[in-house]
């Protein structure tokens, strides 16, 4: 997601973010023609990206702060003149906060948003607040996004004993989540997922309940779904609850039905 | 989330609601208004590989009635060639939903039906209890004296009880289909689901049955022993006495011909359809003990988008009694009016609406300056057109019956209409705080309703002084409201004459008859009444006009409804009738939108154009209907689909209505054609 994504925070009256996404020609030293040509008309480079896109062609997406006085139009058929340039294409960051070259974004296959932790945390604040059943529908609400997850993994890579853990770890840091230290023998579907800096527990405030149910639900439907076999994810320390981290303790789902145990909810909570 | 269904069906004790694709939205029991027992209720098919619901996109579906009855099918395709041709019928004696599914698939299948609920019995999710009897092979589920139960033919061989909402999310029932086979877990407490399975084996081009039996009792042991009893019954037996219970009820009603169509491709069929349709419709929304209706089937009882619907209105009610009074069916009458009695306020007034059982529904008409008068006026002008049709010795124990009631409710009328009009209340469409006309019509209407009531009573006295006191309002309203634009205006509303023109206004002549075409420049007003309405409301939908209530309303889109599109037809059917009659004949080409009205025309030829004109709206209104013949509230402004309330009692009876005036108009030309 954050390949092709511009943020800062600030703003400069003297100056304007202006991306262009450049189609070239890869031949040797191509590229370097195009960084060049920027940074001797001035143009600071924020962030770029290359993509691939056959073997003839490549695609550079550049931010750039240029002089307020630029005409990004102008510069853009300036770098359209250089000889390894096919296309360019430009756009203007008006307020400076977010910009993206793709639109859409894309998180892990499909169509992805950016939202401020507390906007997410407002939602499920709302329904702890005010849903019946909220812990057991942001359970159904993870456990969807983990199941997906997953699924998209196992499309794409090799997902194994040895790496299903890291993906993980890897997709929460990437997207925000927080930090995982994961431990989960996979023979016996048994271990703790420790969160660090979950952004709901982060953000949600005190609390006398754990509040990362969503997140017990991702882990949940994300175990489930690599293992082929229903894996409970309970949250038993919540950062929200004063407690240092958040610590998910992951066990095989009881099978035959729910016991009396469940019902009565002993040993459970 | 808010569903609409597409089709209802049920008997006394039942009503179920069902989406487009079989999938049941509403299960109320026993009445018509509570308790709804079901969040979700539907079939799925595991293919081997992954579930296939019914009510998922990837299916087509078709759903019709089976003719002149409430029994349902619904036939459903899949891409991959699966067909389930469903079959629903509520017993005629007993609350108990019969669905049968069968099965074909083109292809070799190998996987599993299953049906799927999740009830919130007693309408609520909370204390619920579940549990599967694998001896009778029953799924029950209960919450104090409410049991809803599913049994099926052939037995189930797997089921799930489960929790709906839960952390401990594997046991839920929905969630434990998906790998092809179910838990087994036979009991469960809280917010519970549930789900029966079966093994589904097809050869190519192969079929299977399943007969489902969904049923509600108010005792664990009444409900076994129904299952019981119903399983023994072949279901050709109770498809066959279902149908003729629907069949001879339909029986009774009064004979409608509409001659004099042909120029209009198939229009008389689809009008005898839509007679019989209403007519088994507003059977459903009607409590058979109280003898109160629902606006509508609720589907937003969370109030999220509206007030809800599954109330009993006077205005609404006392309308569809007339209807079916009219069409053949006296008895919903006599309960209705015996249900007034009972609910009438200490004032004399009626409430903004209520339960069915008469306790008052939850409002925002809780004040006089919020209550709605017109409520109270309809009650009592109905009262009288039903006195003035009863013969004999009923008629006089009618009045004897309503009297008190009629004396109570004219004597509020008289205190909310010292000046002539109406002091503040809340306009019919529940919106705005003010003087309306509409509403001061409905008060003139049941002021000389209870004048004739008391005259027949022997207290003349009372007679004068109501009739009085109608003829000061009448006077009022037109002195106060009639524009020289040529038509009323909606009222007063702030302390300001708002000039916005409102269908409503056509209350003044159909169905009050504070207008009368007999006087001619009343005649003239309700003609350029009808001529503005249909100018200034109408709206391009589905290949013709629809009207909507108000210029600017911004309720639910501000879509045309079905309802003052009908009452304009119906205003239209009637001013025809009321003409002088000539000898008259049938236009060959109907007038076209534009060149209607504009010139003065002789009665002969007003009679033709307003006839044609209602039947473009009788025809606008018939387009708006659900697949299954339904009447909604409205009809989406951008779709052409039906909206909002479907289907609604109101849009019922003036659908009956316009058919019985047009059969009128329709004999009276025919009789003419003979003669001559």
């Amino acid at each position: 997601m954050v390949r092709d994504l511009f943020t800062f925070a600030g703003f400069n009256e003297n100056s304007q973010i202006v991306w262009f996404k450049i189609i070239y020609s890869k031949e040797p030293g191509s590229l370097s023609l195009i960084t060049d040509f920027l940074e001797k008309k001035n143009a600071f480079i924020m962030f770029g990206h290359l993509d691939n896109i056959t073997q003839k062609t490549g695609e550079y997406s550049v931010f750039t702060e240029l002089n307020k006085d630029v005409d990004p139009e102008d510069f853009a058929l300036k770098i359209k003149e250089l000889e390894v340039v096919n296309e360019v294409e430009y756009g203007i960051s008006e307020y400076g906060m977010v910009y993206s070259v793709d639109f859409p974004l894309n998180v892990i296959g499909v169509r992805g948003v950016m939202a401020r932790a507390l906007t997410i945390v407002d939602i499920i604040k709302t329904l702890n607040q005010s849903a019946p059943h909220a812990e057991g529908l942001l359970t159904f609400s993870g456990l969807k996004g983990g199941t997906h997850a997953a699924k998209y993994f196992k499309s794409i890579l090799d997902l194994n004993d040895s790496n299903f853990a890291n993906v993980l770890a890897e997709l929460f840091k990437g997207v925000g989540w927080g930090i995982l230290e994961i431990e989960c023998d996979p023979r016996t579907y048994e271990g703790k997922i420790i969160v660090k800096d979950s952004f709901i527990a982060d953000v949600y405030g005190e609390s006398d309940q754990p509040v990362c149910a969503f997140m017990s639900g991702y882990f949940a439907g994300y175990l489930t779904e690599y293992f082929g076999k229903n894996i409970s994810v309970r949250e038993v320390s919540c950062k929200a609850t004063g407690k240092e981290f958040c610590e998910h303790i992951i066990s095989p789902a009881p099978s035959g039905g729910t016991s009396q145990e469940y019902q009565m909810r002993g040993e459970m909570r | 989330m808010i569903k609409q269904p597409n089709v209802i069906l049920g008997n006394d004790e039942l009503l179920v609601t069902m989406g487009k694709k079989g999938d049941i939205i509403g299960f109320f029991y026993p009445r018509r208004d509570h308790a709804q027992h079901v969040e979700e209720s539907l079939a799925c098919i595991h293919t081997g590989e992954r579930l296939l619901w019914t009510n998922d996109n990837e299916w087509n579906g078709i759903q019709n009635y089976v003719e002149d009855t409430n029994i349902v099918s619904t036939k459903l395709y899949h891409d991959s060639g699966i067909r389930i041709s469903i079959l629903d019928l509520v017993h005629p004696d007993v609350p108990v939903l019969i669905r049968r599914f069968k099965i074909q698939s083109q292809k070799k299948l190998s996987g599993k039906f299953f049906y799927y609920s999740n009830f919130n019995v007693g309408e609520t999710s909370k204390k619920n209890s579940g549990f599967c009897d694998t001896d009778t092979h029953l799924l029950v589920q209960y919450w104090q004296n409410y049991h809803i139960g599913i049994y099926s033919q052939p037995e189930f061989t797997e089921w799930q009880i489960g929790k709906a909402m839960d952390t401990i999310w594997w046991t839920n029932s929905k969630y434990d289909m998906e790998d092809g086979k179910l838990q087994r877990n036979k009991e469960d407490i809280g917010n519970i689901n549930n789900a029966a399975g079966w093994d589904l084996e097809l050869e190519a081009d192969g079929a299977n049955e399943f007969v489902i039996l969904i049923g509600a009792a108010s005792s664990r042991r009444l409900l076994y022993k129904r299952m019981q009893e119903l399983s023994k019954l072949p279901l050709e037996h109770i498809f066959e006495k279902t149908r003729e219970h629907w069949v001879m009820w339909l029986s009774r009603k009064q004979v409608i011909k509409i001659p004099g169509l042909e120029e209009y491709d198939n229009l008389r069929q689809e009008l005898f359809n839509a007679y019989n349709r209403a007519l088994l419709m507003l059977y459903l929304l009607n409590d058979r003990e109280y003898g109160s209706f629902v606006a509508a089937p609720e589907f937003d009882s969370n109030f999220e988008k509206c007030g809800g619907y599954g109330f009993c209105w006077n205005r609404d009610a006392a309308e569809i009694v007339l209807a079916l009074r009219h069409s053949g069916y006296p008895e919903y009458c006599d309960m209705f009016f015996k249900w007034c009695i009972q609910t009438q306020l200490s004032d004399g007034s009626w409430f903004q609406r209520y339960w069915l059982n008469g306790d008052i529904a939850p409002s925002w008409g809780n004040f006089e300056y919020s209550t709605q008068i017109d409520e109270t006026g309809s009650t009592l002008y109905a009262m009288d057109v039903y006195y003035r049709i009863l013969e004999g010795l009923k008629k006089a124990e009618f009045l004897e019956e309503v009297w008190v009631s009629v004396l109570r409710a004219a004597e509020y009328l008289m205190k909310r209409t010292k000046s002539g009009i109406h002091e503040s209340c809340m306009d019919l469409w529940e919106t705005y705080y003010g003087i309306f006309t509409y509403t001061n019509a409905s008060i003139y209407a049941g002021l000389m309703g209870a004048s004739h009531l008391a005259e027949e009573n022997g207290e003349a006295g009372m007679a004068r002084r109501w009739k009085k006191r109608a003829e000061f309002i009448k006077q009022a309203t037109i002195d106060r409201f009639w524009l020289q634009e040529g038509y009323f205006a909606k009222g007063v509303i702030n302390e300001k004459l708002d000039k916005t023109i409102d269908a409503s206004i056509l209350g003044t002549y159909v169905p009050f008859g504070m207008l009368s075409p007999k006087d001619p420049i009343e005649k003239d007003m309700i003609q350029f009444m009808i001529d503005n309405i249909r100018k200034k409301l109408s709206m391009s939908v589905n290949h013709g006009y629809g009207i909507k209530r108000y210029e600017n309303d911004s309720y639910i889109n501000g879509n045309p409804w079905i309802v003052t599109t009908l009452w304009l037809s119906e205003a239209m059917f009637a001013f025809a009738l009321d003409l002088p009659y000539e000898k008259t004949s049938f236009a060959s080409t109907p007038p076209t939108h534009e060149n209607s009205y504009e010139k003065e025309e002789i009665p002969e030829e007003k009679v033709k154009t307003l006839t044609n004109e209602g039947i473009k709206c009788l025809k606008w209104a018939l387009a708006g209907a659900t697949s299954t013949g339904l009447l909604p509230e409205q009809v989406d402004q951008s779709t052409g689909n039906p909206a909002w309330a479907i289907p609604l009692g109101w849009s019922g009876s003036l659908i009956l209505n316009n058919i019985l005036l047009l059969d009128k108009i329709c004999r009276r030309k025919a009789g003419n054609s003979e003669e001559n």
